[in-house]
């Protein structure tokens, strides 16, 4: 892209050359590779394109876990470590044309770096970015049709997703499913579109995101599965409360969900196993 | 009466990623600032209690995520909203320019009954930074702008100083009400017992 994009800066130079001998010739701009072609193919409008991406990238790696030091601030650690999240986050990006960048990734990506950067083994440790990217890619290739909007409305999309939740609620807690999406009205995408996006990693505070990222990642049943399995524990947990509550407080209180007991979160969550929805 | 009833107006706030659409939102509910906010995905949900003349509403408001990719889930949000906030930065051209494709995405998703006057506010935010040095959108382009689409009233703002805030988000909640149809205020009066099950749904909201 950088060598077709000089080639393509060469071919301006060359056309100023001449155009300072006399008129500009019309062949010399050709195949709409001029600055305002709205073309596909125009390395130029890739060129925009792509800057817009990265300045979306910076903006939210700024403001990825504002409040922990290993990612923002001024030191020189916090300063590497975004240098490496925007490194994955733009080379994810250009590897996947369909999906790109969606906001929300930063926060997915953030935990595997975090891990690996903090590796005991310094040998480890020094490979963080390569780790992190390879996983970031693995644990994505399983909820990237989440990200993906022209799949929001399929089979495979994140309102399908969504679905599959409000239906292992049903299944496990009829009248609590009743009580907030036909009573309260309370579309569960309205809270639980950032839990399932995220993974949980806004829900709870860092460690305990961990601890949770530990289940998913090493259930049989996959990530997705366990996630959905955890999401609906979590309502059931708070049952007594969102079935006292109406629309505004049962969407405070999901949307701002009360620090939980892991463990035992993880507990109802594997007991709703082996019934799933999907 | 039934109109003792408490009030509830919907607004959504939409604009471009960054422009300080929960910074706005926070400072309005919570007079706080803070540089530590995480991108909005899907949207956040705040209320506040407002009081117009003698009567008191709630102020239900939508913070959005601001990235395209989001906008097609938007139509859960939007709808039966009285009033949408378009929040530009006055640093960033392209957030200013974005704001007719926000209104008429919004117009085509919350499909309101009267397009033409649903009510919109336009807020150019961020006019603190560098002592308004940094800034490339004139507030009478801005004003240009909202003239031409049929007066949408503009306030320039910071949310970060807290500049204009309450102000806007006061003329927000008297446009919200202006949306708000008259039969939803004087319900007893306006019964329709041929009307079948809407009329019977918001009776029995009345009564409890």
């Amino acid at each position: 892209m950088a060598r077709r994009l000089e080639e393509s800066v060469g071919h301006k130079n060359e056309a100023l050359e001449t155009g300072g001998r006399g008129f500009l010739m019309r062949s010399e701009i050709t195949h709409d590779e001029h600055p305002l072609s709205l073309g596909k193919t125009s390395v130029w409008n890739q060129f925009f394109q792509e800057t817009e991406i990265i300045e979306q990238i910076e903006r939210d790696v700024k403001r990825t876990h504002p409040d922990m030091q290993f990612f923002c601030g001024d030191s020189s650690l916090a300063k590497s470590n975004q240098e490496a999240l925007r490194h994955i986050l733009i080379i994810f990006a250009k590897l996947n044309p369909g999906i790109r960048y969606v906001q929300g990734m930063n926060e997915i990506l953030a935990p595997l770096f975090y891990v690996f950067r903090n590796d005991p083994d310094q040998n480890n440790a020094v490979y963080a970015e390569a780790d992190a990217f390879f996983c970031f890619v693995e644990l994505l290739s399983g909820f990237r049709d989440n990200f993906c909007q022209k799949l929001d409305n399929s089979v495979v999309g994140i309102r399908s997703t969504i679905s599959k939740l409000s239906e292992l609620l049903k299944k496990h807690d009829g009248e609590l499913w009743r009580h907030l999406e036909i009573t309260t009205k309370v579309n569960p995408q309205f809270y639980a579109f950032r839990w399932i996006t995220l993974l949980l990693t806004q829900e709870f505070n860092f460690v305990d995101s961990l601890h949770i990222w530990d289940a998913l990642l090493s259930d049989p049943d996959g990530p997705q599965e366990t996630l959905l399995r955890v999401c609906c524990a979590m309502l059931i947990l708070v049952r007594k409360c969102l079935l006292a509550g109406d629309f505004t407080s049962n969407l405070k209180l999901l949307q701002n969900y009360p620090q939980t007991n892991i463990n035992h979160l993880l507990y109802v969550a594997n007991k709703l196993r082996g019934s799933s929805a999907g | 009466m039934a109109s003792r009833r408490r009030m509830l107006l919907k607004v959504i706030i939409l604009g471009d990623s960054g422009v300080g659409k929960t910074s706005l939102m926070n400072q309005y509910v919570n007079k706080k600032f803070s540089n530590q906010y995480k991108a909005t995905i899907g949207a956040d949900f705040l209320t506040k209690e407002v009081q117009i003349d003698d009567r008191l509403f709630t102020l239900q408001i939508w913070d959005t995520a601001g990235q395209e990719r989001f906008q097609s889930l938007g139509v859960a949000f939007y709808r039966g909203a009285d009033c949408c906030v378009l929040v530009y930065d006055v640093n960033v051209m392209k957030s200013f320019d974005n704001l007719n494709n926000w209104r008429e995405e919004f117009l085509l998703q919350a499909s309101p009954s009267d397009p033409e006057n649903f009510p919109f506010i336009v807020l150019g935010n961020k006019i603190d930074i560098d002592g308004g040095n940094s800034r490339v959108v004139s507030e009478k382009k801005a004003k240009a702008w909202c003239a031409s689409k049929g007066n949408i009233p503009y306030f320039e703002t910071s949310a970060k100083e807290g500049l204009n805030v309450e102000a806007a988000f006061q003329c927000i909640a008297m446009n919200a009400l202006k949306n708000e149809p008259e039969e939803d205020i004087y319900l007893p009066d306006t019964i329709d017992v041929a009307g079948g099950g809407r009329q019977l749904q918001r009776s029995s909201g009345c009564e409890c």
